[in-house]
Order: C-alpha cells, then structure tokens, then sequence
C-alpha cells in the first residue's frame, strides 16, 4: 500500500509550475504558432479587438446615446444618420471578419498543428528505446503526442478570450465609471468571489481524484464485455459475475463520494452564484434606480439613459471580470500540458552517433566484456559477454525465455548502449559511427515485427521506391514464402496492408506477416542479419522450408538468428547458449553435444519427445 | 464509425419513437435523474421569464417615474427567489446529477453485459455488427445524458420564450413577427452549415484516421524499433504530409461554403436585423407609440428573444440526431442469439460424437446479422467439412494439423460457441442443441490458446468468479499445483490473494506468458470437470517449462477424459487416439503407432519435425 500513496505525493509535486514557468510555457505555444505564421497570431488577436470594440458600440453605448439624445429632445434625424453608419461599418467589418475566420483561420490551425506534430515526430524517432520503458517518462512523452497541437491552438484560445473580455470589461466599465464611480463597488464583487471559488475547484478536485480508481474499475469491466478477446472466456465461466458484481459496488462507491463532498461544493457554488447573479446585478440596479428616481439628472443622479446602460451593463462586467479570473486559470492548466511537451523536445538523447561512417560490405563484430542492465532493474540482463561474429558467419542464440538473447541484439542494432564493455566493427567502436550508416548495415526481424499500413512494396523496401525495385521486391517475397499470397491480392504489390485506410486492403494473418517482414531482409542485401524467433508464428512444415531458404538467400551474409527450437540451430556455424545473462556455452552444434553439457540437455530433452526411446537406446 | 458519416432519412415517427424510448429507459433506470432534469429546466425557464418581466416593468417604471419602495420590495422578492433557484442549481448541476448519470450508466451498462454475453460469438465476428456493438456500449450512456440535456433545454427554452412573447405581444404585435422571421432565417442559415460540417467531417474521416494511426506508429513502443533500424521513418513522414495538404485544401473548400451560409447568411444578416428592429423601434418612439423605457425594454427583450427561439428551433434537430444514435442500440438490444436451449440439467459426461459436422465463419455470422447479403458461393470457405469423431470418458484425445486445418474452431463447435451449419453434435446421444449453453459449458474446462487472465485475484483467476476462504482456499492451492506453478506462487506477495496485473493495483503482479498459460490450465482443474480441452496449452513456453508442465498434466488427468490439441507434434505421443486434421477435413485416426505405419500425412508431419534431432542423434551414435 505504500506503493500508490508515493505515486500520488509525486503527481501533485509534478502538478505545480511556477507563476514564471508558467509564463514561459505560454509563451513557448505563442512562439511555435509564430513559428509557423508570424503573421496569423498579430492578426487574430486584431480581430478579436476589432470584434469586442463593435460588440460594445452597438450594444451599451448605442442604446445610451439614442435615449440621451431622445431626452435633451435633440433632432431624430441626426441620430437615424449615425444609426446608419455605424450598421454600414458593422456590416462590412463582420464580411471581414467572417472571412478570416472560417476560411483563413481554419486553415492556419492546420499548419500550426502540422508544425508541431512533426516536431514531435521529428524527436520521437530520436530519442533512445529505453525512454519507452521508462514509465514516468513515457506518460509524459504520450501526454505531450496527445495534447500537444491541441494545447498550443487553446493558448491563442485563451488569450483570445481574455482580450475580448478585457475589452468588453474595460469599455463598459469605463462607461460605469464615467456615469456613476460608486457603481464600481459592486463590479468589484466578482472580484472577491475569487477565493470561494478556488476552494470550491479544490474540493470538485479532491473528489474527483477520490473517483478515479473506481471509475477505472468501470472501465475495465466495460472492457472485458466488449473486447472480442474476452469473448470466450466471458461465455464458459463464472467471471462475469464478479464483474458485473465490481459494477455494482462501484456506485456505492460513488454514492458514499457523493455525500462526503456533494454538500459543501453545493453550499459553495451557491454562495459563489449568490454573489455574481444576485448581489451584484441587482445591487448595482437598485443603485442605479434609486439614483434616478430620487434624485435624477437635476441632482447629480442618473438620467433615464445612463440607468438603462447601468442595467444592461452591470451584468456583463460582473460575468466578464469573473471569467477573467478563470482564464488565467486557464492557462495554468496549459501551462501544465505543456512542460510535458517542452520536456519532451528539449529532451537530449543519450544514443547518438559518431563522425565515422560504417563499412558497406560490413566486417567482423566484436561484442568485448559487455554489461547491461535495464534502467531501474535489480540486476544485469547481460553480464560480462564477449563473442566474435565473423564476416560470412552464421550464429544461432539460443537459450531460456528471459536469459539476454533479444537484450543482446538490441545492443548489437545499438538501441541501447552498453553499460560496460564495447562492441567494435572491424575494430571500431561502434559509437563513433553514425547512427544511419551503422544501423543501415543490418537487416532485422524482430520477434515482434510491425507492418505499417502502407503498400506491400513500400512495407518490403521500407523506403520510398525506386526506379527497377519492382524486381527487387519480387525475388524477395519469393525467398521468403510470400509471393504467391503476395500475387492473389487484388492490387498486388501495390494492396495497402489492412483494410484501415484502403477497402481494397489486405489483411493477412500472421504467419504471413511473417513472412512479409522476412522479405524485408532479403530485399536490402545488407551485410548482417538478424532473426528474432522468425519462425514462431509458423507450422512445422512452414517453418523448415522458411529456414532452408533462409540460409539459402543470406549466403555470404552474416546472419545471427535467435530460436528456441533447437532443431534449427543445426543450421548454425557457431552456437550461443545464454544462461541468465551469460555466455553459458559457445561452439559447434558437434561441439557442444560432445561436451554433454547444458545444451546437449536442453537437445536431448527435446529430441526425446520427437524420438522416445531411440535417444536412451543409443546413449 | 463510418455508419455516423451516412446519413439516412428517418420518418418523424421513428425520430419520436426513439428519443421516447431513450426517456423512457432514462426513467426506468433513474427516474431520479429524470425528474430533477426537468424540474431543472422547469425552474431555469421561469427564473429566466421573471427575468424578461422584471426588467421589462423596471425600465418602463423608470421611464414614467415610478415608486421606488415598491420596485425595493419587488426586487428583493426577485432576489429571493433567485437565490433558491442558484442553491438547486448548484446542488444538481455540482453534486447530484453526477450520481445519478452514474446510475444510469451502470445500469444500462448492466443491461447491455447482460445482453452482449448472451449473444453468439458468431456476431462478434461479423465487423458492422462489432463496430456498432462496440459504439453502443461507449456512446449509448452518453447519448442518453444528451438526450436528457435536450429534453431539460427544450422545457427551459419554451416557457422562457412564451413569456417573452406574450410580453411582446402587449407592445407591438409586428416587433413579435419580425422576431419569427429573422429565427426562422436564422435556423435555415444554421441546418445549411450543419449540411456543410457534416460534409466535411465526413470528407476529413479518413484523413483524421490516418494521422491518428500515424500517431499512434510514433508514440506505440511496438513500432520504436522498427523505425529505428529502418528507413520507415522518411515514408510516414511523406504519408503525413499528404493527408496534412489534402486537411488543409479540405479545409479551405469548406470553410468558404461555411462563411457563405453562416459568416454571411447567419451574422451579418443577424447584425442588420438587429439594426432593423432598432430603426424600427426608433420609429414608434419618435412617433410617441412608446415611452423610452418601453423602446429600450422592447429592445433588450426582442434580442433576448431571437437568440431563445434559434436555440429551440436548433433543438429540434437534435432529435434527429440523437435518433440516429439510438437506433443502433435500440438495434443491439433487439438482436437475439440464436444459440439457445431447454434442457439445464446436464447428464454426467459418457460420450461426445461429431456427426458429418461441417462449418463456415462466414455463413455464421452473415445468416444471423440483419440477414445481409449471403456471401458469394465461392468466398464461403469451410473451416470444418463432414468431421466424424467420438469421444468416450477417459479418452485421451489429440487434434494436430497444420495452421489452420479448424482444430481450434472444432473446439469451439464442441463448446457450443458456435453452432456447426452442417450435421449435428451428440452428448450422451443428444443433440447439444438441446442444452441450456450455460449449463452445457459448466461441465466442460477448456484453455483456450487465446485465454485471458483478469484483472483480479490469483485465487479469483483460478475460481474463475467469486473466492471464498473456507469454501475455495483447498482446491484453488491443489489446481496452481497440478498446473505447476507452485514455485512461482511461493514468490508472490500475498499468496493466491496477490492481485494480477498491474491494472489497478500498483502492487499487483505482471505474468509472464508462460506463467498466465498455468493460471489458465488451473483454472480448468478447480473447475473439475470430467471433461477438459486444452488448446495448445505450452505454446508460450520454453521446451525446459514444456516438458515439466506436460508431465504435470498427465499425470493429473489419469482418469479424466483430455482432448488436446497441438501443432507440436511431440505431446501427441500418449493420446490414445490422434485425429490429423487437413483444411477442416480428418484425414487421419489411430494411434501414434498406428499413424506412424500408415505413414501418411501425420507420419510426414512428424518426420519433418523430428529430422534434425535425428540426423544429429545419429551421428553422433
């Protein structure tokens, strides 16, 4: 139980940014939309100002000037004629206005979002793979691709409502002022109302944070009824009930929160209205109405048209002040958003390239006294393993589930650095290359290989296509098995994969999938190969002749493949067993039976279950 | 959801029809929430006419110099009123309308459980209907709320609208037409722009998609790799261009068709109005019809009063909407399941017999749902075709083949998920048709390959629903044991009370997948039943992890009766009987001896997987 309570001290520590920090994060949003249109934000902001401006003089003002003028019996001609044109420059100001915001403003939202997505794209490829297992880091980095475009279009939001409010607050409270200056004590008020409702958010706050791991609860069970993978299991036991029971409990729950919090946020939000709606609109009327009526123009009162102004205006200043006071609310809560996205991007990652560019036709690797350990793991993943891999040679790693095999090639790939020790290209350590030349030399299937949705000849090359690759792409999907499938798609190497974006997509299954991201290697004839588990996805049949055009094709390649079948590490030069992190033993497949060690086992184990009595027989 | 971008005509009735069923399991679900809804929009609505009179009496007081100790009276009256109808407000809006949305949603969300388990799997794999399953679990609790905020506004807008009428009427008639008019434009102007909105959501769906989907590429940890070590990164970003420019044109076409009807059909003509009606009023004051305070009050109410009736004309089309909306889950809680029967008490197991049992997907799902068009003869591809086989008690039973030969799917026939579509399925000689499906699958376990574990207890994981100390604590420590798990079982914290997953318990446990696949074995052996179906249960372990859980295995089903299937082929060894299954056909049964002389399929199967070992065993001797 310690565990959580950590958790939440710590996201209320996160949850603070400074009053200058939060300026600045403000100001990192108006930057990346000046960035993208200097010119946009200058303007949006004018047309807010215009807007406000032509709000007010049609509105308060107008109403007070005509009465007015009706009152000290001025010509009503005089005024038509200023009624005229103020309608003719409002009209033509709102054609303009319009224009820019449904037509210009649209579009400029677009590129602003486009700007910073990409910026974020841009970074995300960067930064090193351990940032994804860093959780704290990875809520962040998700928060930031998630909210990003979105926040910097409502900062410009914000200080948009802001200024409009400023302005509406100001020019009615000029005219206030200018009528009556008492009238500005019951402006005021909103003010005031400020601190109730700061404790007010606090508690809605709290309560909402009380609700979260039940509302989470909720969501859960919702899962488990709709997702198809629960489907099954959902049918032919009894789990359903306790869900459905985890249901019910939950509104006790929320019934039980309910009256903890609900009286006190009702008392105060009715304090809070009884201020803004009650005191302060009908206090400045009955002012004003007292004022006309005893006293009047004559004695220092109001005439008939400034208590009309006082009427109509006093609400909306006491509304505006009040959302005043919210908006810089507002972007506190932007601001908060945004160190995440700030973080993000100034974030410098830790893998970065050399000078040196990597050999093309590769070379031996050397893998000296390599050490790894997971950030925040209590022990190395990897100990103290060196091994040589020599040009043109193939090496099978095998070993137990979790003992350092798929650990060891994303070093190799240098997705992740090494703690201690080195690994060298033909001598060279492989940090002082560039990333792109180095990585560039390895063809890779990884256990958990991804497809994009995008053409089967773009998903094979993996890079925008050239001239002369359609026969490249051909001979590929041939060596790996896929052709055929490949050729019965209705577009053929063009059929988009899955029917996401395309109806005439394809959806394949996995063991063809498989196959497809296989073809990825033999495509680009990179000196270096690696395999994760190629073949777990595939029937025995399927996966002997995969294994046999494997080494067929990568002749002449180094090719280091990870199985957990040992019946294909027979293809292999040099075997690896990894035991927990160490290099358990290493030789030929003859070598290694001969020694009766770990591996001879771990071989007979399974031949046994192929070959029953015949292996005891012959031992 | 694509279904959201059609947009199909709905006759009025069927518009009544549904937003009434909508309120009418509003009612019967929290009728609570239903009532304090309207009372709400009841008590808006007047506050909001005693707002139009008051003013409306104070200005003309003004005007003609009225007495201010009755306005004093009057006004704390107002005041009074307005600090009651605050105090609701906040009490309903900050504290209590939260609970009862809650209530509701839980109990339509118990209603939609309920339903959606009763349901054939079959219609799960039918994608519309998913999508549309999958949208009224999300959207229908949701949809209920809006169709409740509708119903609330529509009681506040038209008592708040009426008064201002009446008010209006006592004035000037023909200021009261000009108001209809101008809202009548003014909705004209607004269901024109929705037409254009829509359009353009429609047209930008699939842009929208694929950002998200390139986003999702960017932040998902599943693609970091691969981006790194290839090229990919250059064509997403081409991808991402592209969709961008094809937003941004988009964008443009549509805003100006959208300035057109709303910038310039809605306001600018609702700025001239404004004008008019001024001009209008300035008339009658110079022609002394009304008072300065009447000019003003008439002014005020005639705008307040055009931005009332929009807002309830607007109203009426969100029925429509919402409509739409509750077709479907009116649709999802109409669909029955067609897979049913009478008999609840189920004999003890003696024999299961497959009868010339063919089977397709396709036909499945398509024959149940909406009867859609029938697929094509030749896209129906069976998965099982005139299967044959007899299970007695105690038979030891093996199903091999080849990635899909229907293995799994003849485990699914067997559990009744699905229905064969050809021949028939015997238990103790009666057609399982007959059985309850519930009461049929208690007396079978099965690990299925894609079994789940919950977010819950160890204890609850194995029980497969409540745990109780006393009655369960025995035989959920005997089945972790049988399933071999014990040792990692003495590592967890809490014993079998240790709670699995990391989902809501900061404390709980991560499995690895081996170890989920014991969990799931175990559950099978509390469940205790004479019968179990183990589908690929070591495919998630090493050969070390294998060897010892099938030993487990065995050595605990001596007398039950074990069907297992495997595309390993070294398990098959002791079945007593071994079916080779072939594209959904069984093309071989015998013994592993039996086959292995036959020397057919199974036979060349074996040899396949076998070769290396014995090659190298070979040599080596």
């Amino acid at each position: 139980m310690k565990q959580p309570k950590d958790k939440k001290d710590k996201k209320k520590k996160e949850k603070k940014v400074s009053l200058k920090r939060t300026w600045q994060n403000n100001l990192f949003a108006l930057r990346e939309i000046g960035k993208a249109s200097p010119f946009y934000l200058i303007v949006y902001l004018s047309s807010t100002v215009i807007y406000g401006l032509l709000e007010f003089f049609t509105g308060a003002y107008l109403l007070r000037k005509i009465v007015n003028s009706v009152e000290v019996g001025e010509e009503l001609s005089g005024i038509v004629m200023y009624v005229a044109v103020l309608m003719a420059v409002t009209v033509v100001s709102y054609l303009v206005l319009n224009w820019f915001w449904h037509v210009i403003s649209p579009k400029m939202q677009q590129k602003i979002a486009m700007q910073i997505q990409k910026e974020l794209f841009a970074k995300a490829s960067e930064v090193e793979l351990g940032c994804y297992e860093n959780p704290a880091f990875y809520d962040k980095y998700v928060r930031a691709m998630d909210e990003a475009s979105y926040r910097v279009s409502q900062v410009l939001d914000t200080l948009d409502t802001l200024l409009s409010h400023i302005i509406t607050t100001s020019a009615n409270s000029f005219l206030l002022f200018f009528i009556d200056p008492w009238l500005m004590v019951f402006a005021c008020i909103p003010l005031f109302l400020g601190f109730i409702k700061k404790k007010e958010s606090k508690i809605s706050h709290d309560w909402s944070v009380a609700r979260k791991s039940t509302e989470r609860r909720v969501w859960y069970v919702q899962r488990t009824f709709y997702l198809s993978d629960y489907a099954k299991e959902m049918r032919i036991g009894g789990m359903y009930r306790l869900m459905l029971r985890d249901l019910r409990e939950s509104y006790r729950v929320f019934r039980d929160l309910t009256n903890k919090y609900g009286l006190k946020v009702t008392l105060l939000s009715t304090l809070r209205h009884f201020g803004l709606d009650v005191l302060t609109v009908f206090g400045a009327t009955l002012y004003a109405v007292w004022s006309t009526m005893y006293l009047g123009p004559a004695n220092g009162g109001m005439s008939v048209g400034d208590c009309v102004v006082v009427i109509g205006s006093i609400s909306t200043v006491s509304y505006s002040l009040n959302y005043i006071v919210d908006t810089l609310t507002q972007f506190h809560e932007h601001a908060l958003f945004l160190e995440d996205v700030r973080y993000f991007l100034d974030y410098q990652p830790t893998i970065v390239g050399g000078e040196r560019i990597a050999s093309e036709d590769g070379g031996e690797l050397r893998v000296e006294h390599v050490s790894f350990r997971y950030d925040g793991a209590e022990k190395d993943t990897l100990e103290d393993i060196s091994f040589t891999l020599k040009k043109g040679e193939r090496l099978a790693l095998v070993g137990s589930n979790g003992s350092g095999k798929t650990t060891l090639v994303k070093l190799l790939l240098r997705l992740y650095d090494p703690k201690e020790g080195e690994i060298l290209l033909n001598g060279v350590n492989i940090k002082e290359m560039t990333l792109d030349s180095y990585r560039d030399r390895f063809g890779t299937v990884f256990q958990d290989f991804k497809l994009f949705s995008l053409s089967v000849r773009e998903n094979v090359l993996l890079r925008e296509p050239r001239e002369g690759d359609e026969e490249l792409v051909i001979r590929a999907l041939k060596e790996s098995g896929a052709y055929e499938r490949v050729m019965r798609l209705p577009k053929g190497l063009d059929t988009v994969l899955t029917r996401e974006f395309d109806d005439e997509g394809a959806n394949l299954s996995v063991g063809e999938q498989q196959k497809l991201s296989l073809a990825r290697v033999f495509a680009e004839n990179t000196p270096f190969v690696i395999l994760d588990e190629p073949s777990s996805a595939l029937d025995p049949i399927a996966e002997y002749t995969m294994f046999e055009n494997m080494m067929r094709a990568t002749e002449g390649r180094s090719v280091i493949f990870i199985s957990h079948r040992l019946s294909s590490a027979v293809l292999a030069d040099r075997v690896i067993l990894m035991d927990e992190g160490k290099i358990a033993e290493i030789g030929t497949h003859e070598e290694l039976l001969a020694r009766g060690g770990k591996y001879a086992e771990m071989f007979s184990r399974q031949a046994e279950n192929y070959l029953g009595s015949e292996v005891t027989d012959n031992e | 959801m694509s279904k959201e971008t059609k947009q199909p005509k709905q006759p009025i009735a069927t518009i009544i029809g549904n937003n009434l069923f909508m309120l009418g399991r509003i009612a019967k679900y929290a009728p609570a929430y239903f009532f304090a809804s309207l009372f709400w929009g009841m008590l808006h609505g007047v506050r909001s006419s005693m707002t139009a009179i008051y003013t409306f009496y104070l200005l003309n007081a003004i005007g003609e110099g009225g007495d201010f100790p009755y306005v004093l009276k009057l006004t704390l009256l107002v005041m009074a009123f307005f600090t009651i109808v605050w105090f609701y407000d906040s009490w309903y809006s900050k504290a209590y309308s939260s609970l009862l949305q809650k209530k509701l949603h839980l109990k339509m969300h118990e209603e939609l459980f309920v339903k959606a388990r009763s349901l054939d799997i079959a219609y799960f794999d039918d994608p519309e209907f998913y999508n549309d399953f999958v949208w009224a679990m999300n959207e229908s609790d949701r949809r209920a709320i809006y169709v409740m905020n509708t119903v609330r506004g529509f009681c506040y807008q038209i008592v708040s609208f009426s008064t201002s009428f009446a008010l209006i009427l006592t004035v000037k008639p023909m200021a009261a037409i000009i108001v209809l008019v101008s809202s009548i434009f003014s909705v004209i102007c607004s269901f024109m722009s929705n037409k254009v909105n829509f359009a353009h959501r429609k047209e930008a769906n699939p842009l929208w998609r694929k950002h998200g989907y390139l986003n999702r590429v960017y932040h998902l940890p599943d693609y970091a790799k691969e981006i790194r070590v290839s090229h990919a990164n250059d064509l997403l970003l081409k991808e991402y261009d592209e969709t961008a420019d094809k937003k941004i044109s988009l964008a443009v076409k549509y805003g100006k068709k959208y300035f057109l009807c709303w910038g310039v059909g809605w306001e600018v003509f609702a700025e001239i109005t404004r004008f008019l009606i001024i001009f209008y009023m300035m008339g009658l004051l110079a022609a002394g019809e009304i008072a300065i305070g009447g000019f003003v009050a008439s002014i005020t109410l005639v705008l307040q009063m055009r931005g009332t009736l929009s807002n309830l004309l607007g109203n009426f089309a969100r029925y429509a909407e919402h409509s739409l909306y509750i077709e479907k889950y009116r649709e999802f809680l109409r669909t029955e399941p067609t897979i049913r029967g009478e008999i609840t008490e189920i004999p003890e197991f003696e024999t299961l017999e497959f009868r010339n049992v063919s089977f397709s997907y396709e036909f499945s799902s398509h024959a149940k749902y909406r009867f859609r068009d029938k697929p094509s003869e030749e896209k129906i591809s069976e998965a099982l075709k005139d299967v044959n086989l007899t299970i007695r008690a105690g038979d030891k039973i093996a199903i091999v083949g080849y990635n899909g030969a229907g293995k799994t799917t003849l485990i699914k026939l067997m559990m009744r998920l699905y229905d064969p579509t050809e021949g028939e399925i015997l238990y103790n000689g009666v057609n399982i048709r007959n059985y309850d499906p519930d009461a049929y699958r208690q007396k079978i376990g099965t690990v299925f390959q894609d079994f789940k574990i919950f977010a819950a207890t160890v204890a609850e994981n194995v029980v497969n629903g409540e745990y109780v100390e006393e009655r369960d604590r025995e035989r959920v420590l005997a089945s972790l044991e049988k399933a071999d798990f014990s040792e990692k079982l003495a590592t967890l914290p809490d014993g079998i009370l240790t709670h699995l997953t990391r989902e809501f318990n900061d404390a709980g446990v991560n499995l690895s997948g081996g170890e989920s696949q014991k969990v799931a074995i175990a559950r099978v052996f509390a469940q205790d039943t004479p019968m179990m179906i183990m589908d690929e249960p070591s495919s998630a372990l090493d050969p070390m992890a294998e060897y010892h859980l099938n030993q487990s295995i065995l050595h605990h089903t001596e007398d039950k009766t074990v069907v297992f299937i495997s595309h390993r082929l070294s398990t098959t060894r002791i079945a007593d009987r071994i079916y080779m299954f072939d594209t959904g056909r069984v093309v071989e049964v015998g013994s592993h001896e039996e086959l292995l002389a036959k020397d057919g399929k199974y036979a060349e199967m074996f040899r396949l997987q076998s070769e290396k070992y014995r090659t190298e065993e070979q040599t080596l001797s």
